[in-house]
């Protein structure tokens, strides 16, 4: 028995995650009676991605997020297209810098929350005077 | 009352520049340049930049003394992220019409229809869209024609007023006209400095004084193209698409197709003559190229369901070669849907320069082959990391002739997974 790993993706900056796996195990020697039924490989694009033109993907440094499950060198899926909403998960620019936290609009104002008890909150008058560069949708945790 | 079509002008303000910011928010506000290949001279000006008195074309090493006191940042050429940036503004821009024309890596033509509200709210949703699902500004003109729209962008980009969309027909014909009594001549499409002092000798000066000269006098001194200027500028379109163009730092090829293309082996076909094409016209120039972009476009018609996939590839190394170009375009096939009407695709070579001086693969090349070494070698470079096996004088980890000083590049935050852009979580 074997598993027949498909082609490599070339490095073309089109598929970032096709992964090329036969989901059936192939005994050598007589056809597959599962051949029948293949009909087509798991595209992580198409379940990943919602929009290629918008989607982008950033490394994190740090670990003032490890509340939210994203640890120091995880992959984020970011999505510059989506609405920043109370709640998401946002890179926002700070001091230059592309800076990941939990974005909070609350009555009082707007606040960027760490998920680690070590960082302090950061508080913004307005979300109109905070650059959110995207929306983390995904975050690809290294186990 | 029935309108006529109208010509969208579409185009990234400092476009490898704006690139940079978007990735680097520390770049923003400051004085930016990037520089063309081996790092030689200015290409690229953030208006920071320019504002410093920084020329297009200056050389690196006349700023780099003054860099440090004027907060100058200077960066490499990027091409893998530009080809990147420069095929998601492009599928961006399909999606708001389906009769699109590539026309440079930073700005396209698109064909639009409806009232002055409508195009103007159009203009202003297509810059939104670009600036926030991409990063990058863009400005937009819209008129009858495809040389007033250029026109137009260009007011829109250097007139505040506008807010970045300008509409050739809700503009008042005054303003209009003290603008192109106030441009010179040499500012329009297609007309470059021998033609202006020509020109001038006649006493055109302005983009005015072009418009109310007689095209049949123009065309008998000049040529046909001019007078197509001239005409165009009254506002009868009459330059037409796709010509094949070959600038300074890339090479587009793109047609439409007579009949649709609906099937990946017809466009398979198709893409691989135009590399063929292609690698001869570099060839022909003494040029290689080491970014390729692959393009479709389904046919303009409303009830047609839409689509334009794009891809860029990076090339292993500068090239020309039609094998290469070919099995790069084709990486574009996976990403186009049978049973779709295609009405053209196109090539875009990125990152060209002189053809150096090439080990002789060639001349081994079929024996080579017969012995199974390039998947071999390909195989090592994957495993242990590229540089570290190659052909002769490929072998050598520095100093090829070919490899292209880029110092001060920024990471390929796009293309390359070891690249990716940072996010402090801190």
């Amino acid at each position: 028995m074997g598993v027949i790993i498909g082609p490599r993706v070339i490095d073309a900056g089109a598929s970032l995650f096709s992964v090329l796996i036969s989901p059936v195990a192939v005994a050598a020697g007589f056809p597959s009676p599962a051949q029948d039924y293949f009909d087509g490989r798991i595209d992580l694009n198409a379940h990943l991605i919602k929009d290629i033109t918008s989607t982008f993907v950033v490394r994190v440094t740090g670990d003032s997020m490890e509340g939210a499950g994203i640890s120091d060198g995880d992959e984020l899926i970011v999505n510059r297209a989506l609405e920043p909403r109370d709640g998401c998960v946002v890179i926002a620019v700070l001091d230059g810098e592309l800076t990941v936290k939990r974005l909070r609009l609350t009555s009082t104002g707007v606040v960027l929350q760490a998920e680690n008890p070590k960082y302090p909150d950061i508080r913004v008058p307005a979300l109109s005077e905070l650059t959110i560069w995207g929306v983390a949708t995904r975050c690809l945790h290294h186990v | 009352m029935r309108r006529m079509p109208q010509i969208a002008h579409v185009d990234v303000n400092c476009f490898y520049a704006s690139a940079e910011r978007a990735f680097d928010p520390s770049l923003q506000g400051r004085p930016l340049v990037v520089l063309s290949n081996n790092d030689g001279c200015a290409v690229t000006r953030s208006p920071e930049a320019k504002a410093l008195g920084i020329a297009t074309g200056e050389p690196w090493f006349k700023l780099a003394p003054r860099a440090k006191e004027w907060g100058l940042v200077a960066k490499s050429s990027n091409y893998e992220l530009y080809g990147d940036i420069s095929a998601r503004v492009m599928e961006l821009l399909g999606r708001y019409s389906a009769w699109l024309e590539v026309y440079s890596i930073d700005e396209a033509f698109l064909g639009v229809k409806g009232g002055p509200g409508e195009l103007l709210a159009l203009g202003y949703r297509v810059k939104e869209a670009v600036r926030r699902h991409v990063g990058v500004p863009v400005c937009v003109g819209i008129a009858p024609t495809k040389t007033l729209a250029k026109l137009c962008n260009k007011w829109a980009k250097n007139n505040p007023a506008f807010g970045g969309v300008c509409l050739w027909e809700s503009v008042p014909a005054e303003v209009r006209e003290g603008l192109m009594a106030r441009l010179p001549v040499d500012e329009i499409w297609g007309i470059a400095g021998r033609l202006t002092k020509r020109l001038n000798v006649l006493g055109i000066f302005t983009v005015k004084d072009l418009v109310g000269a007689d095209p049949v006098l123009i065309r008998d001194r000049f040529s046909v193209v001019l007078m197509r200027t001239v005409l165009e500028l009254r506002g009868t379109s009459c330059i037409p698409m796709e010509e094949e163009r070959i600038g300074r730092d890339q090479l587009i090829f793109s047609r439409s197709f007579a009949t649709p293309v609906t099937t990946a082996a017809g466009l398979r076909e198709v893409l691989s003559i135009y590399a063929q094409q292609a690698s001869a016209r570099l060839a022909k120039h003494g040029l290689q190229a080491k970014i390729l972009t692959a393009f479709a476009a389904t046919s303009p018609f409303r009830d047609n369901e839409q689509a334009h996939p794009s891809v860029c590839v990076s090339l292993p190394m500068p090239t020309a070669d039609p094998l290469l170009l070919t099995k790069a375009a084709h990486a574009l096939l996976p990403h186009v849907r049978e049973g779709l009407k295609y009405a053209k695709a196109g090539l875009m070579l990125t990152d060209l320069r002189p053809t150096g001086n090439q080990p002789p693969l060639e001349l081994f090349e079929n024996r080579h082959e017969e012995r199974g070494i390039g998947p071999l070698l390909e195989d090592v470079s994957r495993r242990f990391g590229r540089g570290t096996i190659g052909l002769g004088h490929a072998g050598i980890k520095s100093g090829l002739d070919w490899t292209m000083k880029r110092d001060m590049r920024s990471p390929r935050y796009t293309t390359h997974w070891d690249e990716l852009p940072l996010v402090k979580a801190a």
